[in-house]
């Protein structure tokens, strides 16, 4: 328990600190997410005891949100707490002289909460709810430098793009609570047939989006305009990591049709996305289409049947790519630019810092003995066993060759331009970046260990299988060193370069389709809005009309008969004339017309 | 004592006191305003803190009214009410600090809303249907001179509208009621609900002519246009109450009356309710993306949000399991409070924008956050809230009305698209207003002073509380609700 406590309310804490103190944001963020860390490690430890820590807090009448340690999630919870630490080391020299830092810290905190929240979250609603929070939290770190132009734009896309895949996780969720009567994760387990079938598409929907797969990987590639240590954070052990995270918690419940769709999903990912990181002109840019392509190799993996050693290559990823980030961070810091063109020579004018880069850059391409070798062996053992092989296979060893090739253009580049001036000395930065890469290089030996705590089998794999996936990592390397990739694309370098025209589609297709729409229920708000003051109008007309009947017709007439009968009064008052005679006279003649009368009255009946 | 008759009586007797005073400075004015509604929210606590009753009403209140026909002065809450009543008793006292700096005929503005409270908290508390209807009515009087009175360009036509509209609207609910009564000879809500005294045709012709009433009021597509028109128009205060508080006499009312009253001439309806509840949610949200006017985006808004809250009752009635029927009520119930917290809180901030910079297009203004970054964080967290960000008030809401809708009626679950799409149009109008380069009419505007700060901040804390621990609201609605659900 209380470690559990410590992994989440040591960042939380510091993030709720650093908003309200408004001071030393640097100290505290690391002081907090040191703490975080130290609680990692003890759920780490325990969970590899064999213990299982649980806790449920109330939420919902009858949903009380359920965090839980498991192997698999402590893995998580550590990965996250590890990289984060190295982050927030390197922030404290990037951001130094950011009048923001407050801002910047005391999100990046809270993000790495939420984030830990996700991992360790033993029901499908506080995963939604921690879901959804890394998504608020990367649109406020993506959109940190608000007063620059794109910027804004960029966390809008980010945001938008990732909550439209959510309503997959949404209804997955949904169908999942429905299915079980429970809304606990592991309940899922259990699940089968059709609602199984349609939950797990959901979930790759969503996982989809936040891993940034194809269609949904533009909103990543411009996620570009936050600051560095920000894209450290999301694309190695958060907000990225999230969909393959959600995939491989669900992969127990995932029916063989989900497979595939995940191993189709995944496989071409990994491909496309290698592509367009092979054309990219912009560092991070070309990093951003290289961890799309590396979570495309997760997806493959589960695909294939074996989670764990998607949780291996997700663990060496983050360690590699935050340590990549943190590098082009400081290339971009001596540069101020990220353009492949402008970052020329950075490296060798910095050598400690492209020792570490390329390091970390060999690693991602699957150099032993580095982290990603361990994990890519893992993956090709997996793909060789599983019955998707015949396709799976190829499309993994094509996304090896991407990979090595893209890291290879990217050091060649670092490397061979004009190397000016000596720097200034980069003490924070280098240690969170360094820390990072000794994680990556030495990583690999632990991942036999943590695949047996994890429970998975190691399998048999025919002797040429590795051989072949380091011909192909070295092989893909070496050409992208020595070959630009004008020649190793040939006539895939425009499409590539242009994401393969599936983000201007996706949008035209979504965006434009929303604003239409909208505009048309505009105006038919516009005619209700008519229609209604014409209907008050006509009552109106209505009102007049009768005023009018009342004025000229009723009131006429009734004026009419009064002046009909006063007219007449007027005519019988000339009989009261007031002469006794004259009075006589006419009582005499009324007399008279009476008795007449009276006598012929009866005559009649 | 009888806490729920001086609750409802206070702001009334506050008024009238006020009206007979020789002279009336605003200062003076304004003191009694707050002094009264905070005097009112302290009760509305207090009839917190006694609790309500495992079923039915608790807190009753009689007295006699009209023996002959059966009419008494009844007040009493359960768990659809209390929240709701509490609600009035916020917004009304955060109206009465933010309205403070109104200098324009201040007096007949405080006896107008100190009216207005009292109508409200009436219609929530009457177990009377003819003194519901009387409260129902006596609250667009309010509403009709406060948007003459105090609003904006073209305040009178609005003005006009909202009342002829909303009057017109409320007519079948009387004859409804009057069916009621025919059939029982009481106007005893509690009567009504024990043992619904109306079925067959009868039951169908009353739940049509209440159905229309509320859909007037809620307001649900087709019979809506007269929101953007009075929200647009209205003063800030009276946008606030009219979002916050009046919305809720339609859900409200249709919780109370159809649902409990014509429990099986509802049921039969309910389809057509959720679809007439799903797409006004939709439609509330398209239209709002289509808005460069601030205000109006938020009121269309409304449109969406209690489209949810329609969406949760009919559902209500269609499930099957009482499990799904209860989530679905705590749902519906819990969105009519969130939704008064989070639509309060972003008309008081379009409200302070407009005062400073006498415009609500969005287009007239341009990276704001960096100029007054207290109305620009309040404004991002309440859309953020608004949005249905999970941690915010609207998540816990949303999330029961859709896993019960999902799982009774899938198709119903269509509305889930509003989510993304008040997403985009909430990013997009933070994009436009608040972030980029500084431009437009931002330059020299001041942050928001300390009383706007204290209004805006009491909202945001208890957005977020309801958000992070929702049971402080859901408790009190659950209980009630897990009974209505059976």
């Amino acid at each position: 328990m209380i470690w559990l406590a410590l992994t989440l309310m040591a960042p939380f804490g510091a993030g709720i600190a650093i908003l309200a103190l408004r001071r030393q944001p640097a100290a505290l963020a690391l002081a907090g997410s040191a703490l975080g860390l130290a609680g990692a490690l003890g759920l780490f430890a325990a969970t590899a005891r064999g213990d299982r820590i649980a806790a449920a807090l109330p939420f919902l009448p009858g949903f009380p949100a359920r965090l839980e340690a498991s192997p698999l999630t402590a893995t998580f919870a550590l990965m996250v707490a590890t990289v984060a630490v190295a982050v927030l080391i390197h922030a404290a020299g990037y951001m130094a002289r950011d009048p923001g830092r407050v801002r910047f810290f005391g999100i990046m905190t809270l993000f790495v909460t939420a984030m830990e929240l996700l991992v360790l979250s033993g029901d499908w609603i506080t995963l939604l709810g921690a879901w959804e929070m890394i998504g608020f939290a990367s649109w406020l770190l993506i959109g940190f430098w608000h007063h620059r132009p794109a910027v804004p734009e960029a966390a809008l896309r980010a945001f938008l793009y990732t909550r439209s895949a959510d309503l997959g996780l949404y209804l997955a969720v949904f169908l999942l609570i429905g299915a079980t009567g429970s809304p606990e994760i592991a309940a899922a387990s259990a699940l089968t047939g059709p609602p199984a079938l349609i939950a797990g598409l959901l979930l790759l929907l969503a996982a989809a989006g936040k891993s940034a797969q194809p269609p949904f990987q533009e909103w990543l590639m411009r996620a570009m305009a936050s600051p560095t240590p920000v894209s450290a954070l999301l694309h190695s052990a958060t907000l990225v990591a999230a969909g393959a995270i959600l995939l491989i918690r669900a992969a127990p419940m995932l029916p063989d049709a989900v497979l595939v769709a995940v191993g189709i999903v995944g496989g071409f990912g990994a491909v496309i996305t290698g592509l367009m990181a092979l054309a990219e002109r912009d560092l991070k840019r070309l990093l951003a289409a290289s961890t799309a392509s590396q979570h495309g190799f997760m997806l493959i993996t589960i695909a294939a049947g074996a989670p764990v050693a998607a949780v291996l290559h997700l663990v060496a990823h983050a360690a590699i790519k935050s340590a990549l980030f943190l590098g082009a961070g400081i290339f971009q810091h001596d540069r101020n630019a990220t353009t492949l063109d402008a970052l020329a020579g950075a490296g060798r004018a910095r050598p400690g810092v492209f020792a570490g880069f390329a390091l970390a850059a060999l690693a991602l391409a699957g150099l032993p003995p580095m982290a990603a070798w361990f994990s890519k062996e893992a993956i090709l053992a997996a793909t060789w066993n599983s019955p998707l092989a015949p396709w799976l296979v190829p499309l993994a060893l094509a996304g090896a060759l991407l990979s090595g090739a893209y890291m290879g253009r990217a050091l060649r580049v670092l490397w061979s331009g004009p190397a000016e001036r000596a720097q200034t000395p980069v003490p924070f930065m280098a240690v969170g970046l360094w820390g990072l890469v000794i994680l990556a290089v030495t990583l690999g030996p632990a991942f036999g260990p943590l695949e047996a705590m994890l429970g998975a089998t190691i399998e048999d794999i025919p002797p040429f299988l590795p051989v072949l996936g380091l011909a192909v990592a070295a092989g893909g390397a070496a050409l992208g060193w020595l070959l630009p990739p004008r020649r190793l694309l040939g006539p895939f370098l425009g499409p590539a370069e242009r994401g393969f025209g599936i983000a201007s589609a996706l949008e035209t297709l979504s965006a434009r389709s929303a604003l239409t729409l909208a505009g048309a229920v505009a105006r038919l708000e516009t005619e209700i809005l008519a229609a209604t003051l014409a209907a008050g109008r006509t009552g109106t007309r209505v009102a007049a009309a009768t005023c009018r009947i009342d004025r000229d017709r009723i009131d006429g007439a009734i004026f009419a008969l009064t002046r009909g009968l006063r007219a007449s009064g007027q005519g019988l008052r000339r009989l009261q004339s007031g002469l006794i005679h004259r009075e006589l006279a006419l009582s005499m003649i009324g007399i008279l017309l009476l008795i007449g009368v009276l006598l012929i009255a009866p005559l009649s009946f | 004592m009888p806490l729920l008759s001086i609750a409802t009586l206070l702001p009334l007797l506050a008024g009238l006191a006020l009206m007979l005073l020789p002279v009336r400075p605003a200062r003076i004015v304004h003191g009694v305003s707050i002094a009264a509604t905070g005097a009112t929210l302290l009760l509305t606590l207090a009839i917190r803190d006694r609790g309500i009753a495992p079923e039915g009403f608790a807190q009753l209140e009689e007295a006699a009214w009209i023996p002959v026909i059966g009419a008494a002065w009844r007040l009493g809450v359960d768990g659809l009410s209390l929240p709701l009543v509490l609600l009035t008793g916020l917004l009304f006292f955060l109206s009465a600090i933010y309205s403070a700096r109104i200098g324009d005929r201040p007096a007949t503005y405080v006896v107008l809303m100190l009216m207005l409270e009292s109508a409200s908290l009436g219609t929530f508390m009457a177990l009377d249907g003819l003194l519901f209807y009387v409260f129902f009515e006596v609250s667009l009087v309010g509403m009709y001179f406060m948007i003459a009175g105090w609003g904006h360009e073209d305040r009178q036509r609005a003005a006009l509208m909202f009342f002829l509209y909303t009057l017109l609207g409320s007519l079948p609910l009387l004859l409804a009621i009057i069916g009621l009564h025919l059939a029982s000879g009481t106007f005893d809500m509690r009567a009504w609900i024990g043992t619904p005294p109306l079925g067959g045709t009868a039951a169908m012709l009353a739940l049509v002519a209440m159905l229309f009433t509320f859909a007037v009021k809620t307001p649900v597509f087709p019979f809506h246009t007269w929101l953007p028109a009075a929200h647009v128009q209205a003063p800030t205060a009276g946008s606030v109450i009219l979002a916050g508080v009046m919305l809720k006499f339609g859900t409200y009312g249709l919780v109370r009356l159809p649902f409990q009253m014509l429990p099986d001439a509802f049921a039969a309806a309910a389809p057509v309710v959720l679809a007439f509840g799903a797409f006004s949610a939709l439609y509330g949200a398209f239209a709002a993306l289509a808005q460069s006017d601030l205000k109006k985006m938020i009121a269309y808004t409304s449109v969406n949000h209690m489209g949810y809250v329609v969406i949760g009752v009919a559902v209500a009635a269609l499930a099957a399991e009482p499990r799904i029927r209860t989530i679905a009520l705590d749902g519906a119930t819990l969105q009519m409070v969130s939704h008064g917290l989070v639509t309060g809180a972003l008309f008081f901030l379009v409200g302070m924008l407009q005062d400073r910079a006498h415009s609500r297009a969005m287009g007239d203004f341009g990276g704001l956050l960096g100029r007054v970054p207290w109305l620009g964080w309040a404004f991002i967290l309440s859309a953020f809230a608004s949005l249905g960000l999970p941690g915010l008030a609207h998540f816990p809401a949303e999330f029961q009305i859709f896993l019960a809708t999902f799982n009774a009626r899938p198709w119903g679950a269509v509305a889930l698209l509003g989510i993304v799409v008040t997403a985009a149009l909430y990013l997009r109008a933070i994009a436009i207003v608040f972030l980029g380069p500084e431009r437009g009419r931002g330059r020299g505007m001041p942050d928001l002073d300390r009383r706007e700060r204290l209004v805006i901040g009491v909202l945001l804390v208890l957005i977020v509380l309801v958000g992070v621990m929702p049971g402080i609201v859901l408790d009190v609605i659950h209980r009630t609700m897990s009974g209505l659900a059976g």
